[in-house]
């Protein structure tokens, strides 16, 4: 590797992490207080508007979401102050991890492997039959 | 000239560009979301690009050589009918491998990364691809050569088009004035090209010249009623650059092993992204046809339901 190329890699570098810092420092990302019911069910109509949502949890702090959909589950997961949806059957939904208060569901995906969202409890109490 | 890189030269601009839209941003000057993980990923995902680019830069130089060796005309780099010419000709080139880039999956797997941001602030401009060199969609470029535009005229009007897409990805600025707006691609019309609303999805493909969308019928203007909400039919839950470099050749991957036929894998790797064999994902052409339907059950008029479905030649799009 020539010098000229560690050079100026290494400046990139610094600037990226000057960036960042920057944008940490501005607090300017998109205003997230969280997830409500009205919120979620917005969100998850937005990417499966064909889909009803039966019965709908909302994990601690609002940081994500459960949906029940007849045999599907819809999951909200918290990305930065975004959110990412996915799909997935209930049986994996339900009986997927539950330890400390926290379900960690594998999602299986590069692009999203797993959905970690906060529960009192785990299934739910509400949970219809 | 030959050794002029428009994008080189016009990096202390993008670094000065994006603390400027922050500051703007941080003062409630100009409309900017920054979230800081997702910029990082976007910067370190233009970084990994320029690297990633150095890995296949020898073997397309040494293509467009080539096939400038056989080319057809010669053309005068000193000419300014030669730069107004390779303008519009690269503009062009430029318009086809973005919407092939859309359309098929194999190309969209090293083009998705740019779209995987849920912001749309100069950051994002940088969130460039690392498999483009390995995806091929340099040899669109190609006949440039072999009509007779030295290869590093070609390398710099790319590298022109680049410089010029960097500024359009902002929320800082509204509209530029009417006549800029039928004529250029804009950050009004690239904020449509990056939403993932069903109305926005495979539009406005342009690199300077927004005038190959309306020619080719994949113009959308950007409606006060419909905000853009950005990102990519199934977002990323995820910030690791290397996932979101790779998710979707994975996927192809992943989908492979299950192909049932070769012609299912060749639609898996050629078809729209979103294509399956039992239907059970969707295609953007799907997508923009449901939601058409429903606009029509809500009242809009047949017609103006067909003006706003997909026409069926083209947009089978690019759902992640």
């Amino acid at each position: 590797m020539d010098k000229a190329f560690l050079i100026q890699f290494t400046g990139s570098m610094a600037a990226v992490a000057v960036l960042v810092g920057l944008a940490a420092w501005a607090r300017i990302g998109r205003p997230s207080p969280g997830l409500d019911e009205a919120r979620a069910r917005d969100l998850l109509a937005e990417d499966f508007p064909d889909r009803q949502v039966d019965q709908l949890w909302i994990a601690r702090e609002g940081r994500g979401a459960l949906a029940r959909s007849g045999a599907c589950a819809l999951v909200l997961i918290q990305v930065g102050d975004g959110y990412a949806a996915r799909r997935l059957s209930w049986c994996q939904a339900s009986s997927a991890m539950f330890r400390n208060g926290l379900l960690d569901i594998h999602l299986d995906e590069v692009a999203a492997p797993r959905a970690v969202l906060a529960f009192d409890n785990w299934p739910p109490k509400d949970l219809a039959a | 000239m030959d050794d002029i890189d428009p994008v080189g030269l016009a990096v202390p601009f993008f670094i000065l560009a994006i603390v400027l839209e922050l500051l703007l941003g941080r003062l409630g000057w100009a409309r900017a979301r920054y979230e800081p993980k997702d910029t990082f990923t976007s910067l370190a995902m233009g970084l990994g690009s320029s690297v990633a680019g150095l890995a296949t830069a020898g073997v397309i130089f040494a293509a467009s050589l080539w096939v400038y060796q056989h080319r057809l005309f010669d053309i005068p780099m000193t000419a300014i009918w030669a730069w107004v010419l390779i303008f519009l000709l690269e503009d062009k080139t430029y318009y086809w491998f973005h919407r092939l880039s859309h359309e098929r999956r194999f190309w969209w797997a090293s083009h998705v990364n740019h779209h995987t941001s849920q912001h749309y602030n100069l950051s994002t401009a940088l969130r460039q691809t690392w498999t483009g060199g390995v995806a091929g969609t340099w040899l669109l470029w190609l006949p440039l050569s072999l009509i007779g535009f030295p290869p590093a005229m070609v390398a710099i009007q790319k590298g022109i088009s680049l410089v010029y897409q960097f500024w359009i990805h902002t929320e800082a600025i509204g509209r530029m004035p009417r006549w800029f707006e039928a004529v250029f691609n804009t950050p009004s019309h690239h904020r449509v090209h990056h939403a993932r609303n069903p109305r926005y999805l495979d539009r406005n493909y342009a690199g300077i010249l927004i005038i190959w969308d309306r020619m080719f019928g994949t113009f959308q203007s950007e409606l006060e009623a419909e905000p853009c909400r950005y990102g990519v039919v199934k977002n990323l839950a995820t910030f690791n650059p290397i996932r979101v470099a790779f998710h979707e050749w994975a996927a192809i991957g992943r989908d492979l092993l299950r192909a049932r036929s070769l012609r299912e894998a060749a639609l898996y790797v050629f078809g729209p992204p979103g294509w399956s064999p039992d239907g059970s994902r969707e295609t953007s052409h799907q997508i923009r046809a449901r939601w058409a339907a429903g606009q029509g059950a809500e009242g809009l008029s047949p017609a103006a339901a067909e003006a706003i479905a997909p026409t069926p030649d083209a947009h089978s799009g690019s759902p992640a």
